[in-house]
């Protein structure tokens, strides 16, 4: 391995250590910078060496025991035990690096939980992907025998393409592949995050951009350096594609993201035109199809989502438009905010760190306790709707400012959009039967959201809460809950999920957040795209019902 | 650093795999009012016909008979199924008859009592067995033996011998030869469950794949060619699984623990062959034999070829040497209902009877067979193991035509941390143990 390569790593662990107070396991690092389990052992241990003070450094040990001679030992200790822990051991035992961290966690479970968020990502990225979680391929010991076979591509949508493309680079070194040659597959390693040749067939647009880079070692180890700003490890892996290759590849995605686009929105447009005229089904219909084309470009979109946010320019807040299907004039205007032309709105677009997965959650205003990334803006959602209506063209231009604007302004939409709801809502109990599956929610913050409304957006959360009114209507709502989280979170938020949201109106949102209970908590990667993929299939508001079935599974 | 790390990378053994769990698989599994009396029917049937066989070598100058053709003072062999009459047998008409019963109280290990005696039926009659020879502390429900004895005057039999079936026939294969491949067994991962320390079955999934430790631990993984997980991989929380509906909070609780050992088994299978087993707590049936967990619970794991999902009980070839094991519900079923000093006793004790589970269907869950006792032990293993058991206890048995087996029970890995490595070449076992402790 290149030295400037493990100088590199070196540096980088010093800062997770020091600015993140993070676990940093053999096994993290190994998967994080794509070296074999050994030499991240090596590389700990250097790291021990140089800049040990002050860390708290856990060792595994491995022999057998003195006390029991037929009982194989192995046991993680802290350094300072380390010596009485030998003494355990039957002659000489082998002591390694395991994890090194700022202090000594209290409970040992914590080590492991790093690590399995990190296992957890990796294993939810699409099964058509070989990573090294699949193919073990940083450890000591091959097995050629070892196959994966994955019937057909499971997802098989856009989505699952363009996903499978941004996470590429980590898995271009198949079973097959490494197996074929065991020696070559230590090269592969160093290579994996820039060998085109390896990458699964489904993988049309990464290929180019993969391109760009030579799968040259010296270059290899430059583009291991690039990425360490992560923001976060579960984005580790977008990151790299995306600052791999610069900015040419932005202008890449750019293009890609913004291509389908005025299609789609077009498409949308039109069948929201014909939706006002016939009837209430077909609305629906169009707005999910139409919400659900617009989901995918998120996708697209979140790629940027590191390279934006490393940034430093994740500080605009998501925002959201509600629809109503009695304002169909509306939904077209909303809609065509999506239609002014690509480049202007891939640019806008790469700005704002749209996190893929938040912007799922933004569109099912769902309560996923187990997605830090949630919280959204609420203000938007309020605001959006009278913005869509009077600057149709100069909306998008205004997005950036629109949720620095006028909180006043708030209240008085608020009211408006409620006005909406209670009337919309009588006539979607008729249309819609699943949206009543909503109305479990209880609205208990609904009188403290206006207060909340206005004051310190990133600690809240959307949440769609349905209840009866005194006059027995049924209402419909987005109330702010809980506090916690990240601010960097709460600033991915994008135009688009804006256009999508404008699509997901009331009727929209059930099947929605019937989604997903609670899916994992940490892999807004494929969340957002079997979201996306499941709103494709539920069409029908009907078939909601189904889908909470295969939740369960 | 590119170099040596090239030159360090292992190579894994293999091993010739060739599952036998095809008796243990229902076909067409239906519930169409069958009575258990077949599976008796056929187990005394197939074991009648193997003591009958024996008869010869043990007493050929006595005839045999059966109970209902018993004549008073007259020495004969008698085979028939064994039935236990326990007074402390929980029944569950217990708590619906009006007289309080005096019974005594229950101990906390088992429900032996020194009252209970041994009856031998068979399809004619039944007979109430006397004399000390057949303990009724060591014998349960459902055995067949052959006894020698003569009816008494009160119409008992008077035991005078007893035969066991004994170990079965066993392929011959010359131990200590070849090379040392290690097969690992764990049992009770219990994933999701609060007690267990998911770090100590990372480091297992680790140690065993290659990761962790130098080079020469990393010789000893790679000398590894399968994995057994016998029985109870999750856990999940019994307040869930009330029979009633869950809200979508709940089945993300269901469904974790699941995930969770898919994700740390999809590890295992990337590098090594895994055979998951179903055990009492994992989903799926209750009644033996287990029927295998659905692939679909493990969509990661189940996309390797190395990954097979097998019953239990379940039994496989590995090099040619015979694996046979459970995930334990015979053993504790055994150690309710009867006695002995430890739980290989058991072991052996089923060996000996050629059944793997004579209590069922009497007081273990089992499917109503109506043509076969799948529990039959037809051949002899090599390895017999049990998981789910308290603690690591292993040791070999002989039989009289020279049968070695290597009788194994695997403790639970969520309580112990401890994992059980088998030898292929001589069947030796060693322990394979985990810990971490932070604090002096």
């Amino acid at each position: 391995m290149a030295e400037t390569d493990t100088i590199g790593i070196i540096d980088e662990i010093h800062s997770f250590i020091s600015d993140r107070l993070q676990v940093i396991s053999y096994k993290w690092l190994s998967r994080n910078f794509l070296v074999s389990s050994n030499a991240a052992k090596r590389l700990l241990e250097e790291f021990v060496e140089k800049h040990g003070g002050g860390l708290a450094v856990i060792y595994s040990l491995s022999g057998w025991l003195k006390s029991n001679p037929t009982t194989y030992h192995i046991r993680l200790v802290p350094s300072h035990m380390l010596s009485d822990a030998k003494e355990e051991f039957d002659g000489k035992c082998s002591v390694q690096v395991y994890s090194i961290q700022a202090c000594l966690p209290k409970d040992p479970a914590t080590l492991w939980n790093h690590e399995f968020v990190q296992a957890e990502d990796l294993f939810k990225q699409p099964s058509t992907l070989d990573n090294c979680l699949r193919d073990n391929r940083f450890c000591g010991v091959s097995n050629s025998f070892v196959k994966r076979t994955v019937g057909g591509t499971p997802l098989g949508s856009g989505s699952l393409q363009v996903k499978s493309t941004r996470v590429s680079g980590l898995s271009s070194s198949s079973i097959p592949q490494a197996t074929a040659d065991p020696r070559s597959i230590q090269k592969n390693f160093q290579n994996a995050g820039s060998n085109p040749g390896a990458q699964p067939l489904n993988t049309e647009k990464p290929v180019k951009t993969e391109g760009n880079v030579k799968p040259d070692p010296a270059q290899v180890a430059e583009k291991e350096k690039v990425p360490r700003p992560l923001l976060n490890n579960k984005k580790g892996q977008n990151n790299k594609n995306s600052s791999g290759s610069g900015g040419s590849l932005a202008s890449m995605w750019g293009r890609a993201s913004a291509k389908p686009k005025p299609d789609a929105c077009l498409a949308q447009a039109e069948k929201a035109r014909q939706g006002s005229f016939v009837s209430a089904k077909a609305q629906i219909c169009a707005r999910e199809s139409a919400e659900h084309e617009i989901s995918d470009d998120d996708d697209d979109d979140k790629a940027f989502t590191a390279r934006r946010t490393s940034n430093g320019e994740g500080s605009r807040k998501r925002r959201a438009v509600f629809n109503y299907s009695d304002e169909e004039d509306e939904y077209d205007n909303a809609i065509s905010l999506g239609s002014p032309d690509p480049p202007k709105k891939s640019a806008l677009c790469s700005k704002e760190s749209l996190n893929t997965s938040a912007s799922e959650c933004n569109i099912s205003f769902e309560e996923k306790e187990n997605k830090p990334k949630i919280k959204e803006v609420k203000e938007d959602d309020v605001k959006a709707k009278p913005m869509v209506k009077e600057e149709k063209e100069s909306d998008v231009k205004a997005k950036p400012k629109v949720q620095k604007e006028k909180e006043s302004e708030l209240k008085v939409n608020y009211q408006h959009l409620r006005a909406n709801i209670a009337t919309v809502s009588n006539d979607k109990k008729a249309e819609s039967p699943t949206s009543e599956k909503t109305q479990c929610h209880v609205t208990e913050k609904d009188a403290s959201r206006k207060n909340t409304m206005a004051n310190d957006v990133p600690k809240r959360r959307k949440v769609v809460k349905t209840r009866i009114d005194e006059k027995g209507r049924e209402v419909t709502e987005v109330v702010w809950e809980g506090e916690e989280q990240d601010t960097k979170s709460n600033n991915n938020n994008s135009a688009k999920i804006a256009d999508s949201c404008t699509a997901s109106n009331a009727i929209n949102r059930p099947p929605a957040v019937r989604k997903s209970p609670a899916v994992g908590n940490a892999a807004p990667a494929n969340q957002a795209g079997k979201a996306g993929n499941k709103k494709a299939a539920t069409k029908d508001p009907k078939q909601g019902n189904l889908f909470s079935f295969f939740n369960k599974a | 650093m590119e170099v040596d790390s090239e030159n360090g990378l292992l190579q894994r053994k293999q091993a010739t795999y060739q599952s036998l769990d095809e008796t243990f698989l229902i076909a067409k599994e239906t519930y169409k009012g069958q009575q258990y009396s077949q599976i008796y029917f056929a187990r005394l049937h197939l074991m009648r016909t193997m003591l009958y066989s024996l008869l010869p070598t043990w007493k050929p100058h006595l005839p045999s008979c059966t109970v209902l053709g018993l004549e008073q003072g007259k020495e004969c062999i008698i085979v028939g199924t064994l039935y236990k009459h326990m007074k402390l047998k929980p029944s569950v008409l217990d708590e619906y008859s009006k007289e309080r019963s005096a019974s005594p109280l229950v101990q906390p290990r088992n429900f032996l009592h020194s009252d209970d005696y041994l009856v031998l039926e068979d399809e004619s009659g039944r007979v109430k067995l006397r004399g000390a020879l057949l303990l009724p502390s060591v014998y349960v429900t459902g055995t067949v033996v052959a006894l020698h004895g003569k009816e008494t005057g009160a119409g008992d039999f008077e035991l005078e011998d007893v035969l066991e079936a004994g170990l079965p026939h066993q392929i011959d294969r010359p131990l200590n030869s070849g090379e040392d491949k290690f097969v690992v067994f764990v049992s009770g991962l219990s994933v999701g469950s609060t007690s267990a320390n998911p770090l100590h079955f990372q480091l297992f999934v680790d140690h065993i794949t290659g990761h962790l430790g130098g080079e020469k631990e990393q010789g000893m993984a790679a000398q590894i060619v399968q994995v057994v997980i016998a029985g109870n991989s999750v856990e999940i929380g019994r307040g869930l699984l009330n029979g009633q509906n869950l809200g979508s909070r709940d089945q993300s609780k269901l469904s974790e623990p699941i995930k969770e050992l898919d994700i740390l088994m999809s590890q295992i299978a990337a590098g090594i062959p895994v055979d998951i087993m179903p055990g009492e707590a994992d989903p799926a049936n209750f009644a033996l034999p287990q029927q295998p967990l659905h692939r679909c619970l493990f969509p990661g794991s189940a996309a390797f070829n190395t990954f097979r999902s097998c019953t239990n009980p379940h039994s496989f070839e590995l090099d040619d040497v015979r694996f046979l094991g459970t995930s334990g519900q015979n053993i504790d079923d055994l150690a309710k209902y009867s006695d002995a000093t430890c739980k290989l006793e058991f072991l052996e004790r089923t060996l000996r009877w050629r059944h793997i589970a004579p209590t069922a269907p009497n007081t273990l869950g089992c499917y109503p067979f109506t043509d076969r006792d799948p529990f039959f032990i037809e051949m002899c293993p090599r390895v017999y193991f049990v998981g789910n058991q308290e603690k690591l206890d292993t040791s070999v048995i002989k039989g009289s035509d020279g049968q070695v087996v290597r009788l194994v029970c695997i403790p639970k890995f969520a309580e112990t941390g401890t994992a059980v490595m088998l030898n292929l070449r001589n069947l030796e076992c060693h322990a394979l143990t985990f810990g971490s402790q932070f604090d002096s």
